[in-house]
């Protein structure tokens, strides 16, 4: 003890609580049941209890038991702060203790007795020891209590029911009519709750929950806080409906923006800026309304008005452009983090002139305000670069200097990534924005963005016109950092080694150094890249330092444990194994407008799902590895009685239809469901696997199974036309329940195309050019075409790579503004595991003309890929 | 100081004039505890009553002795909980439905049972058979060979037969209770 009160003295007025034990606590809560009573002291005592709980200490359920009954002795005692001190313990504790329906009867009389001040809290302790199997004994008060003419009774009643409902839906919805009642009371507050709780009873039916927002939208409320309720509610309903925003509801919510309370005006107004295809004309009272915001005396008026104009700035900066002058005022606004967002939004929506003020007026303040709002502004410089390439080089400036400040993971990582970003989109920044980060791993302590940057510059540091000044920088890492760190200096190395032959000796000798190391990983690394270098062979860097594996990582796991299960003569085969799946934006953008979420997995996941799912069924055992799987595409319009799409999944010798099928009718189960595939130019139909019993809303799976053609290994482009084929049996649309008969029916899908797409994986080679000598002249097809369908090189790109399946490298997809020609660079792998290779070079002259250079290991492959465009 | 002075006062008038006890209702449900209490603490009866669920807190005064009861429920549920209000207390008074001849056994195995109980070890116990005014009620002395009252030798025990409604015998019951008062008792 006498060390514990030096403790307390030290901390000055610390916390009382702090040297407090649950055993000394319980024990000390034994006076509860001496008499006379000691309110002074038990109140104390109840609070060290509170205290104790809400510090997370675990009471057992006997202790707590003993405490509760102890603590109900007080009941006796009618003095007001005990009593309120015992109804906040009742509610603490009512989890804990066992058989809490004691102090039912006592809390029913305060609640129901005439002093006003223990009713509202003797609601909540009610509600708090009450479960859906005791709450009908207390029916009667809490819908007396709802409609209290005390609003603290009324509203803790409210509330109260708010949080039984989660457990007795049923019972509280019976109460509807007094909490309609209660809509109607004269307390804000009260009103408040009512109309929280009435929606939040109604919010399954969606036509109650319109109804009701009609109602109030034309009676009107006089709570400000219940206005703020009705707009959120509208806003969600217009969200669902999505029927364009010629609705009351949106006429509503634009009447709040003429409230006479803030609060009103504030919510209509961010209501209508967070909708999603707001037009200009729709936002513009909004806008105004925020503009009068951000020059109002009080500070939390402007933060909220600059803090939602900012948002808006993101998606519709020419809307806010209005508020510009109103937003330069704020640039010097005492409070900084206003500044900072009246300063971020101004950098999104002013000109291009104003942006070196805005940077140096922002850099005066840097250092005050917090990392949360300096990850906003890297994110404004960012969106700027997009926006003004010119501006890279004044940004590179004041991010470089910004990176060498004080700041957390998060703003640092901010900046890098931004860097980073900048140094790819424009080549003239990147030997300037190169340097800093290389100044910046000097002295960085996050080891995620010290590999990163190390990984940047061995990929980007060997075309630069001096390589060699990077290699003390990465060399120092070798020297001094952590492992992780260490080996991806050696990777990076080696790379430099790769590249440039001038270099090689050098970095042989330093990779000699690392071979020594403590580390098993860098020692590993460093060992196989100097003998791989020692070679000399440019194949060798190609396939094992430049390019490395493009395979999937849990693919080559399986295949390798398969491979090791059963005893063969063969070695493994690397082709065999499935490819990594390329996460790029486009497939992003494909799978998102599908509706269903839970498509969105990473398509690397996806590929392993399906292969799991085909491995499982017997027929298609045979097959082999799966190849590649497509996008789901829809066989039928979205809203018809059954809902088709199709998955290709391509093997080595045969694609496999996945039909996922669902039925929209719910008087009909199909029985034996197969999707008939008529096939063509050689392709032949080998196997069906039917849905047995296809439910109402049940998705199923039904499958076909064709095999490609053999004779002529180049066709492999073909149009299926596909019929879904099933038994039709009337059911019951409750039950489910179906007649014993049914008849056969069928129901035309829209065609499949087998493109040559389907045939190619797309596969990263981050060093094309190594590639491309890696895979040599000897299967080399050249031929010049007229894309006449295209008038731009950059639709001419996109064509290209959605015809060829091919994933385009060096970022060569991005077409540089204003010019004439572009090399296109292309990398695949064919069916079987043949890499290919392509090289397409186009110029714009009244249409785009291409000239496509194809090599392959296999001269199939890029037969086929020099076909695909024509 | 003029309030410390009225304190003083009162403690030493409650010293001279005052005393309290605190005692205990119980027994099964229906068989008239509330009833019994609003009787002796306002004197009036009421028919219609709802079943006690958890305690009821009243004080009393009756003369220059202040009561305490405890009046808990009698349904199953609170039977476990009825020993945790009888600790300590002066007097616990056990209410049988002597007009109700089935449930007796009932109330006669809940009665021993509590009694049994060490905690509750010499505290002094009176039983109250209500509803007297009925005609198939039993008097004191059916009570006590009813309900085994002769087997309970380790405390003072009594028995009365009253009627809340008619507000027979709420007097003599009364005096037992504040002659049991802490040093009224004892």
């Amino acid at each position: 003890m006498p060390i514990g009160r030096k403790d307390k003295d030290e901390e000055g007025g610390g916390n009382p609580f702090s040297y407090i034990e649950r055993t000394a606590v319980l024990q000390e809560a034994r006076i509860f049941q001496q008499t006379p009573i000691n309110p002074r002291k038990c109140c104390e005592i109840l609070t060290k209890i509170i205290y104790l709980i809400n510090q997370g200490e675990v009471i057992s359920t006997t202790e707590a038991t003993e405490t509760f009954f102890a603590m109900t002795k007080l009941f006796q005692s009618s003095d007001v702060i005990m009593r309120r001190m015992c109804y906040l313990t009742i509610k603490e504790m009512s989890k804990m203790t066992e058989n809490a329906f004691i102090v039912t009867q006592s809390l029913t009389k305060d609640m129901n007795g005439r002093e006003d001040i223990f009713r509202a809290a003797a609601v909540r302790a009610l509600c708090a020891i009450t479960d859906s199997s005791t709450l009908q004994g207390i029916e009667r008060y809490m819908k007396q209590a709802i409609v209290d003419k005390v609003p603290s009774v009324s509203s803790a009643a409210l509330v109260s029911s708010f949080h039984l409902s989660k457990g007795a839906h049923d019972v509280v919805k019976r109460w509807i009519n007094e909490v309609q009642e209660s809509c109607s009371n004269d307390n804000i507050m009260v009103q408040y709750h009512a109309l929280g709780l009435l929606y939040h009873l109604r919010k399954k039916d969606r036509l109650a929950t319109s109804k009701m927002v009609a109602k109030f939208m034309k009676s009107g409320l006089k709570s400000p806080f219940a206005y703020c309720m009705l707009i959120r509610i509208a806003s969600k309903l217009l969200e669902e409906e999505d029927s364009g925003h010629d609705s009351p509801a949106f006429d509503f919510i634009e009447s709040c923006l003429r409230n006479k309370h803030e609060l009103v005006i504030y919510e209509a107004a961010s209501a209508i800026v967070n909708m999603p295809n707001c037009t200009a004309r729709e936002l513009a009272p909004a806008v105004s309304v925020l503009q009068g915001f951000i020059s109002s005396p009080k500070p939390s008026m402007r933060y909220a008005g600059a803090k939602t104009l900012s948002k808006v700035a993101m998606k519709h900066p020419s809307a806010v452009t209005a508020c510009n002058l109103d937003l330069e005022n704020l640039i010097t606004d005492v409070n900084r983090s206003i500044a900072t967002l009246a300063i971020t939004t101004l950098l999104k929506t002013g000109s291009e002139s104003s942006v070196d003020r805005l940077m140096k007026q922002i850099t005066s303040f840097m250092s005050e305000i917090s990392d949360e709002f300096k990850v906003v502004v890297v994110r404004a410089i960012s969106a700027l670069c997009q926006k003004y390439p010119r501006k890279h080089a004044v940004m590179m400036n004041y991010l470089s200097s910004m990176l060498r400040d004080e700041g957390g993971f998060d703003y640092k990582k901010a900046i890098v990534e931004c860097i980073i970003a900048i140094l790819e989109e424009s080549p003239e920044s990147k030997e300037s924005g190169l340097s800093h980060l290389c100044e910046f791993i000097e002295d960085c302590e996050h080891t995620v963005l010290a590999t990163k940057i190390i990984h940047l510059l061995g990929r980007e540091g060997p075309k630069t016109l001096n390589p060699s000044k990077y290699i003390r920088f990465i060399y120092n890492r070798v020297i001094l950092e952590d492992e992780a760190v260490r080996a991806a200096a050696v990777s990076a190395l080696a790379r430099f080694g790769a590249q440039c032959e001038d270099l090689l000796p050098s970095i042989l000798s330093l990779l000699h150094h690392s071979m020594m190391d403590e580390d098993d990983e860098v020692r590993d690394r460093a060992t196989f890249y100097y003998h791989t270098l020692a070679q000399k062979q440019k194949v060798l860097n190609s396939a094992y330092i430049l390019n490395g594996l493009t395979v999937s990582l849990s693919g080559l796991e399986r295949c390798l444990q398969n491979y090791l299960k059963e005893v063969s003569e063969e070695p493994f085969n690397m082709k065999s194994v499935p490819l990594q799946a390329i996460a790029t934006e486009e497939t992003k953008t494909a799978i998102a407008p599908t509706v269903r979420k839970t498509k969105e997995k990473t398509p690397a996941s996806r590929q392993e799902m399906y292969a799991e799912q085909l491995s499982r069924i017997p027929e298609f055992k045979v097959l082999g590895n799966l190849f590649k799987s497509s996008e789901a595409l829809e066989l039928t319009e979205t809203e018809t009685e059954y809902v088709v799409r199709c998955v290709k999944h391509t093997f080595d010798k045969h694609i496999v239809l996945q039909f996922d099928c669902t039925n929209t009718l719910n008087d009909q189960i199909l029985e034996n469901v197969t999707v008939q595939v008529e096939a063509g130019d050689g392709f032949e139909v080998i196997a069906y696997v039917p849905c047995l019993c296809l439910k109402y809303n049940q998705p199923g799976v039904t499958y076909a199974c064709v095999a490609i053609p053999e004779e002529d290994p180049t066709e492999v482009t073909t149009t299926l036309s596909c019929v879904m084929k099933f038994v039709v049996k009337d059911c019951d649309p409750n039950t489910g329940e179906a007649d014993d008969d049914g008849y056969e029916d069928e129901y035309p899908l829209e065609d499949v195309d087998i493109t040559v797409a389907d045939h190619v994986h797309k596969v990263i080679k981050p060093n094309f050019g190594a590639a491309w000598e890696e895979v040599g002249d000897e299967n080399e097809l050249e031929d010049t075409y007229a894309l006449s369908t295209v008038n731009t090189l950059q639709d001419a790109v996109k064509n290209i790579v959605k015809y060829l399946g091919m994933q385009a490298c060096d970022r060569s997809d991005n077409v540089p503004e204003g010019k004439s020609a572009h090399t296109l660079t292309l990398a695949g792998v064919y069916r079987g595991g043949h890499s290919v290779l392509a090289r397409a070079k186009l110029v714009l002259k009244d249409g785009v003309t291409m000239q496509l250079t194809v090599r392959s290991s296999d001269d199939v492959a890029a037969q086929v890929i020099t076909s695909a465009v024509g | 100081m003029l309030a410390l002075f009225g304190k003083l006062l009162d403690w030493f008038k409650s010293l001279f004039w005052k005393e309290e006890m605190e005692l205990t209702l119980v027994g099964l449900q229906y068989s008239g505890k509330t009833t019994f209490v609003n009787v002796i603490a306002s004197g009036q009866f009421n028919e219609d009553m709802i079943p006690t669920v958890g305690f009821n807190m009243r004080k009393v005064t009756k003369g220059n002795v202040t009561i305490k009861v405890w009046d808990i429920g009698g349904q199953p549920r609170f039977r476990s909980m009825w020993e945790r209000y009888c600790r300590g207390v002066n007097a616990i008074v056990y209410m049988v439905d002597s007009a109700d001849i089935e449930k007796i056994e009932a109330s006669t195995i809940e009665l021993h049972s509590l009694l049994e109980k060490p905690q509750l070890q010499g505290i002094p116990v009176l039983v109250l058979g209500n509803k007297k005014d009925l005609p198939q009620s039993l008097d004191e002395k059916e009570l006590i060979e009813r309900m085994n009252l002769a087997a309970i030798q380790d405390r003072e025990i009594c028995c009365y037969s009253i009627s809340c409604k008619e507000k027979d015998n709420i007097d003599i019951t009364l005096q037992w209770l504040t002659q049991h008062s802490k040093s009224g008792g004892s």
